[in-house]
């Protein structure tokens, strides 16, 4: 099923205008972006400025020394377990230990509960959570 | 619009709410010709069965209860749980030709009718004669279907995969993790973000904020 077959169904003449305009179409001095972001930033005398913060790095473990995990996981393995984690089970598992603790020796302070992890506000901090300014 | 249009019917379909389902499936060039855009066929009316009651699986085996081959045997071939539906191999056939082209009258074959699932009964597999089942639960806690009159489970058929590999039969390659090292649970939960503790683990020490952002 080609494009001429189409057009001999179709019965109309004229190039298919719904096709989505490309980079890889129009003259040699057309130029379109494709998504890519840019990595600095260009300067008024006209040369582009490379910004090391603004590249993407890939920070990767190491694959080498006692790394059991390979791209594929065997058929053999059943489903996992292992609930999602929602912020109720987080709290639980890491906040509420500590909460009791200080309960328990007496110096649970309500005024100081940003020793266990409460943040009243975001600025400041590299990895925000709300507005996620982080890419994951 | 001619490529584009013919590129768009390989995608997902998009089925009005008076739809009528057929044998075919909905993407397919014949159940295209059955329900063009603008038709409107008298509604055909399905009996609700809630999705916890189905009890008929792919590959179990049942008898026909009314019909041409009533009395008769055969293991389900597909299920179409949009109008009820139940096909069983080789059994409540009609017979057409197929591949018609020219003079060549085409090959003449057998094609089976979809059955509602009224009609068919499970088979209890200890005296093989049609049964009523219901949904009950073991004492482990499994869901599983159990024949009212002798009181027997029965098992849920095992649909071989299409790629012919049998799960337990698997020889691991060279690029497969093994079922020990996939659950393997090494998440300890921590009020850091993935990035904080990466940035922690590498020595990665960053004292400038970013600029102030708003949002509304």
């Amino acid at each position: 099923m080609g494009l001429l077959s189409g057009l001999a169904r179709g019965l109309v003449r004229g190039a298919d205008r719904m096709a989505e305009w490309t980079s890889k179409r129009g003259s040699r001095t057309f130029y379109k972006n494709r998504g890519a972001r840019k990595t600095g930033v260009l300067t008024s005398s006209g040369k582009f400025v490379q910004v090391r913060e603004m590249v993407p790095e890939l920070v990767v473990p190491r694959l080498d020394a006692g790394f059991k995990l390979k791209p594929y996981v065997s058929y053999r393995a059943p489903p996992g377990t292992e609930e999602p984690q929602t912020p109720h089970k987080l709290f639980t598992e890491v906040v509420a230990p500590r909460i009791e603790k200080e309960i328990k020796e007496g110096t649970f302070d309500p005024d100081n509960l940003e020793k266990y992890g409460l943040e009243r506000s975001q600025e400041g901090k590299i990895f925000q959570l709300y507005p996620k300014n982080y890419v994951r | 619009m001619r490529l584009t249009a013919l590129l768009a019917m390989a995608a997902r379909v998009k089925v009005h709410p008076d739809y009528r389902y057929g044998t075919s499936r909905p993407w397919t060039v014949g159940a295209q010709r059955m329900n063009p855009p603008g038709k409107k066929r008298r509604k055909v009316f399905v009996e609700p069965i809630q999705p916890e009651d189905w009890s008929l699986f792919k590959g179990d085996t049942v008898e026909v209860l009314a019909g041409k081959d009533s009395g008769k045997q055969g293991k389900i071939s597909q299920v179409i749980r949009a109008r009820n539906w139940v096909i069983l191999e080789g059994l409540n056939t009609h017979y057409r030709y197929i591949g018609k082209s020219g003079e060549y009258r085409g090959t003449y074959i057998a094609s089976e009718s979809p059955l509602l699932v009224r009609e068919v009964a499970l088979v209890d597999p200890s005296d093989r004669k049609p049964t009523q089942v219901e949904w009950r639960f073991t004492e482990e806690g499994e869901r599983v279907r159990v024949s009212l009159r002798s009181g027997r489970i029965l098992p849920k058929p095992v649909v071989q995969r299409r790629d012919g590999v049998v799960p337990e039969q698997w020889k691991d390659g060279p690029k497969d993790t093994s079922p020990d090292d996939a659950l393997e649970k090494t998440y300890s939960a921590s009020l850091k973000t993935f990035e904080e503790e990466i940035a922690e683990a590498t020595g990665v020490v960053e004292t400038r904020a970013g600029r102030r952002t708003f949002w509304y």
